[in-house]
């Protein structure tokens, strides 16, 4: 037959290794390579001779969606030695697959991840067959280390049996139909010269039965819609990105590794990946003996014969090296049994196995190659906001010009472009500064921009698309930590990107899933629901995705707070305005947080209940939990609760709780808990009475100073004395002297501080 | 085996999978380790099971563990299996020592009361006193017999006893000799034959009771036993004991696949302390181990049937979670009312409906 198939895995060396082969045997006239089919007259570019990784980067937008997805080449990939060495060998070459922004690759973001994730009985019931934990292990065995003859039919044999038993889906039938039909044109053109066809192997079986019939004319690479915007571009790439993709989207892991076993085979390998894992495990301190060497030696060439390997294989390595250097339990599953990323505390060894085998490879392009057009964009969206000059620039949010000027700073600012600096501007959602002032740096001064600008064009080709993909990242990258993913939040605010991406939503929805630091993520719910509530100006008020922040946040402040256990402390403020917070999201997001929580006041109403009944829970919170009963709506007697919060080591605790949500219950003109509160303290002893008054201090904190004057003038009321209240709230000294005695201290604590004797350094 | 074995309540693995590895040995071609009844490939078909020999699936985890396992015991390194109670250490430790030393019963159960003559040897004191030491008087310990044998001794939870104890496993484990100085002439010295390894288990919830010596550390190739990670398998695992279990008490109602399901969702979310859609919670004190969700499945049967006659629900799920699950630690019971109070109403199905509204039964 005159077309010849290799059914490959993407970023198999040993896929890679037939296909070198079989180029040198066949010498085809055409090498037909699964890729992105509208990059095809750019191939040139693609082999200007590169150091990989690299990756087509490629983006589209219209009006429905948003999809930006990367096709990664290794110098193993049998991809890239197939572009390479076809074009070495005379022939031409071609990506034959669909465009990236085709629909029918709507859900991916890497064009080369293994399709047995969306096949998976087949490869389980071959796992279970062959008694190994996953099909990368799977893979190792049958085709890496595996002997090289036979290679070939091995591998159809493989995808066969994978393919055999699925329904592929539509989107795959859609793409094979297009890639049969560049083959049967090039079977045709070649006039009886052989065809070669590098695809992933799960595609091989249909092609192989699509070929025989239906037109045989150079098909046509088909155009986005009309208004469409899009493009692919070379990016550098790196080996960490290229093993971080999860989930369906994976493919081969431990790219070092199989870089290694390319270029110097599987001996070599396992021995520089063993080096390389001790050479590190030393730098940080860890112990490994010469016995734990020789014992995880002897370990590796068990498994390899148990195994029935001709080499050590991967796994051989890693489970030689993991049974003699691990002295402990471990707290989680081997990575490379489980298939999954590495969880935060696993053990120092795992994780530099882990790291050595991904390394730290990062590809560099070819200087002539063409710069992303977020070079470009760059420069003309500050040619035409003016933003072109150095100098320092004012920026009214309010104005229309004024907004777009500021977010593309600010998208430059978070894509770390040197020579923009804000000088002032809003700091928090909450914040109702409108102005901004920028200074910018000269552009032609500043090498460093240009550089900045191509290595943050592999985030997207405009700055709006950079900003948000460079917002992802961090957000992937702030895991738990809710006041980082704030500052993120707050970023994508002020660059315009909230509604923009369901991705960062649901990684911030991740994040809240697994935060417990209730302070932090109160400071967070703050931030958003006021952005949510009120920010028209950014553009972000009712935004579905800070709605479902707020939604999150609220529903694990709740289920944290019900959590809390301890005996009497001091209030936390941080726990206590998280709560308020949470009462402020109930009562102004409650349509949020019915639909995405499934939070209603019924439920919050019974956690507040539960809280502030249960004598083992703090005094404050118990205090903050009646209030937010009693905020939503909760009839409670707080005059009676008061009095049940007795004591005067916990009840100032209690109140601060109370009055940090429900201020309202002490000024009401018919309540009664200012009289249970003068006639509690009155009746304090004195010994008790200095106890409890830091507490009360912080307590009354709560109530800005018109309504402390609003108790005053009640208390003087209730004692029957005339007077003016305001007098009451009033310190008595002269105000000069105390001034003067300020100064005083502060110098005294400057010479202190100066001294090294005040604890925290500056007064 | 001469002994009529039918009525044991639980004979050792080498005489329950008798036929299996009798099939295994024919069927085995592979390269034996001195000293071993299977090869290593034969010896993990027992392990992980072959459908051709008809041998079943015993231990539900990682093959790769396996592996590890049974090479680390053809070295000069012992054993270690470390995990949390309840993930089938010892059932993993006996079907080895089954397997690769053909006797599972040289156990050492270790205890704050083991000491080194139960590990070692001891001596008919009548016959000291009358004839003095010797090889007639001397009572071996399941140690010496593995090592004079070339078997494998398992040491069961050998962090529980004292250190100087457990370091009486040094010597035996890097010279492998083992002296017993009061005998003369070449019974003074048994050393070990080919074979001879030891399988210990440790709890990882004993950690700091018992630290093991570094020493000891080194001579061991640790292994940590997981909980079972898939769902489905060990939704399927407690079904097949809880119905096996159920059958011997006499109920003739098969438990209910739906309220299986709440059931060891609800050990699974308590045991990793994530819910099964990544929110974070409180890990429970309490041991949440598939054998615990299985004795619960057959207390959640058994309640059912005998009180109502029916198989059992979400209720009796509460009911009975009071006492495995919190014990009687009140900030369990705290933590596991919160999780009925708010986790249990995100769930859809009639039965997390029913563990929702049955909170109220947790006793406090």
């Amino acid at each position: 037959m005159a077309v010849a198939f290799i059914g490959v895995r993407h970023h198999s060396p040993a896929c890679a290794r037939l296909v070198r082969e079989t180029i040198a045997r066949l010498r085809p006239a055409y090498v037909l390579v699964e890729g992105p089919a509208d990059f095809g007259d750019r191939l040139d570019e693609l082999l200007l001779g590169h150091e990989p990784p690299v990756a087509i980067f490629s983006y589209h937008r219209d009006g429905e969606r948003v999809h930006s997805s990367w096709t990664p080449f290794c110098g193993y990939s049998p991809e890239w030695i197939a572009l390479h060495d076809g074009r070495a060998a005379g022939a031409e070459v071609r990506f034959i697959d669909l465009p990236a922004w085709h629909p029918a690759l709507a859900g991916r973001a890497n064009r080369y991840a293994d399709a047995d994730r969306r096949y998976a009985e087949v490869a389980e019931r071959l796992c279970r067959e062959f008694a190994v934990d996953n099909t990368d292990v799977l893979w190792d065995h049958l085709f890496e280390i595996g002997d090289a003859d036979g290679l070939g039919e091995r591998l159809d044999a493989y995808f066969d049996l994978l393919r055999g038993e699925a329904e592929a889906g539509e989107d795959d039938t859609e793409r094979e139909a297009y890639m049969a039909s560049w083959i049967r044109a090039a079977e045709d053109a070649a006039g009886g010269r052989p065809v070669l066809v590098v695809t992933g192997g799960f595609h091989t079986p249909a092609l192989r039965a699509l070929i025989a019939d239906g037109p045989r004319a150079w098909p046509r690479v088909p155009s986005p819609p009309d208004g469409a915007l899009g493009g692919s571009f070379l990016v550098p790439y790196s080996f960490r990105r290229l093993d971080a993709f999860t989930g369906y989207q994976s493919g081969m892991p431990s790219p070092e590794y199989y870089r290694r076993l390319w270029e110097s085979g599987p001996e070599r390998a396992a021995e520089a990946l063993t080096e390389t894992v001790v050479t590190r495990l030393r730098e940080r301190g860890q112990r490994v003996s010469t016995a734990d060497l020789i014992a995880a030696r002897t370990l590796t060439e068990g498994l390899t014969r148990l195994r029935g390997h001709r080499a050590p294989a991967r796994t051989d390595i890693l489970d030689g090296l993991v049974a003699a250097l691990v002295t402990d339990d471990l707290d989680q599953r081997l990575p490379w049994t489980s298939r999954g990323p590495l969880a935060p505390g696993a053990h120092p060894a795992v994780l530099e196995m882990v790291t050595a085998l991904s390394g730290d490879r990062v590809g560099r392009l070819h200087a002539d190659t063409p710069a992303p057009p977020l070079v470009h964009d760059t420069a003309a969206e500050l040619e035409r906001l003016g933003l072109d000059r150095a100098g320092t620039v004012a920026l009214k949010l309010a104005d229309p010009r004024g907004l777009a000027r500021s977010r593309a700073l600010h998208r430059l600012r978070v894509l770390r472009v040197p020579g923009f600096v804000r000088d002032e501007g809003p700091r928090t959602g909450a914040d109702p500064v409108l102005k901004e002032r920028w200074t910018l740096a000269a552009a032609d001064r500043d090498p460093a921009r240009l550089s900045a600008l191509i290595e943050a064009g592999a985030y997207g080709p405009t700055l709006a698309d950079a900003a948000a993909a460079a917002l992802d990242e961090r957000m992937a990258g702030a895991g738990t930590d809710m006041a980082a993913l704030a500052a993120v939040l707050f970023d994508a605010a002020l660059c315009g990107c909230a509604g923009q991406s369901d991705r960062i939503a649901a990684s911030l929805a991740a994040g809240i899933a697994g935060a417990s630091d209730i302070a932090g993520l109160g400071a967070a719910l703050g931030v958003v629901l006021g952005l949510w509530r009120h920010d028209r100006v950014l553009g972000t008020a009712r935004s579905p995705l800070f709605g479902t922040v707020v939604a999150g946040c609220a529903e694990r402040v709740l289920w944290l707070v019900e959590g809390v256990r301890g005996g009497p402390a001091p209030a936390d403020p941080g726990r206590l305005h998280a709560l308020a917070a949470t009462r402020d999201a109930l009562l102004h997001a409650a349509g949020p947080l019915r639909e995405r929580a499934g939070l209603d006041r019924d439920t919050a109403l019974g956690v507040a209940r539960r809280v502030a009944a249960n004598p083992d829970v703090p005094p404050d919170l118990r205090g903050a939990a009646f209030g937010l009963a009693r905020a939503l709506g909760d009839t409670a007697d707080p005059a009676r609760a008061v009095r049940g919060a007795a004591g005067p080591r916990t009840f100032g605790d209690w109140l601060a709780g109370l009055f940090a949500l429900a201020r309202q219950d002490v000024l009401d003109d018919g309540s009664s808990v200012l009289g249970v509160l003068d006639e509690m303290v009155t009746a304090l002893a004195d010994d008790d009475f200095l106890v409890a008054l830091p507490a009360l201090r912080q307590a009354f904190a709560f109530f800005p100073p018109r309504e402390r004057e609003t108790i005053a003038g009640r208390l003087l009321g209730r004692r029957g004395a005339a007077g003016s209240a305001r007098a009451l709230l009033r310190t008595a000294g002269d105000p000069v002297l105390i001034a003067e005695a300020k100064a005083l201290e502060r110098r005294a604590g400057q010479a202190l501080a100066a001294a090294g004797l005040l604890p925290g350094g500056t007064p | 085996m001469t002994h009529d074995t039918a009525d044991y309540q639980r004979p050792p693995a080498e005489v329950r999978f008798a036929d299996e590895l009798e099939r295994l040995r024919e069927d085995d071609t592979g390269h034996r380790p001195p000293g071993w009844a299977l090869s290593l490939t034969a010896a993990r078909r027992f392990v992980t099971g072959d459908d051709a020999l008809g041998v079943t699936r015993k231990f539900v985890g990682d093959t790769a563990l396996i592996d590890r396992a049974l090479v680390t015991l053809a070295t000069s390194r012992g054993l270690m299996l470390v995990g949390e109670p309840g993930t089938a250490k010892s059932l993993l430790s006996e079907l080895i020592a089954a397997a690769v030393g053909g006797t599972s019963t040289l156990t050492i159960q270790g205890g704050a009361a083991t000491t080194e003559d139960q590990i070692k040897y001891s001596w008919n004191y009548a016959l000291l006193v009358s004839e003095g030491p010797s090889t007639r008087s001397l009572v071996p310990a399941p140690l010496l017999t593995g090592m004079a044998e070339g078997r494998i001794v398992r040491f069961e939870e050998i962090t529980r006893c004292p250190p100087e104890v457990q370091d009486s496993l040094l010597s035996p484990l890097s010279d492998r000799v083992l002296s017993v100085p009061e005998l003369t002439g070449p019974d003074a010295m048994v050393f070990a034959r080919d074979g001879f390894n030891v399988i210990a288990t440790a709890n990882t919830r004993d950690r700091g009771v018992n630290e093991m010596s570094a020493a000891l550390k080194r001579r061991f190739n640790f292994e940590t036993v997981f909980p079972i990670s898939d769902f489905a398998t060990e939704l399927d695992l407690v079904e097949a004991e809880a119905a096996r279990l159920l059958e011997h008490s006499g109920v003739r109602a098969a438990p209910r696949r739906d309220v299986l399901e709440v059931l060891v969702t609800t050990f699974r979310e308590l045991r990793n302390a994530t819910t099964e859609d990544g929110r974070a919670m409180d890990r429970l004190g309490a041991v949440m181990s598939t054998a615990e969700a299985v004795s619960v499945a057959h207390a959640v049967g058994v309640r059912g049937w005998f009180l109502r006659g029916e198989p059992g629900g979400a209720a009796d799920i509460v009911e009975c979670l009071a006492g495995t699950a919190a014990k009687d630690s009140p900030e369990d019971l705290a933590r596991l009312r919160r999780y009925l109070e708010q986790q249990a109403p995100r769930r859809s199905g009639e039965q997390w409906r029913a563990l929702h509204a049955a909170r109220h039964l947790l006793p406090g």
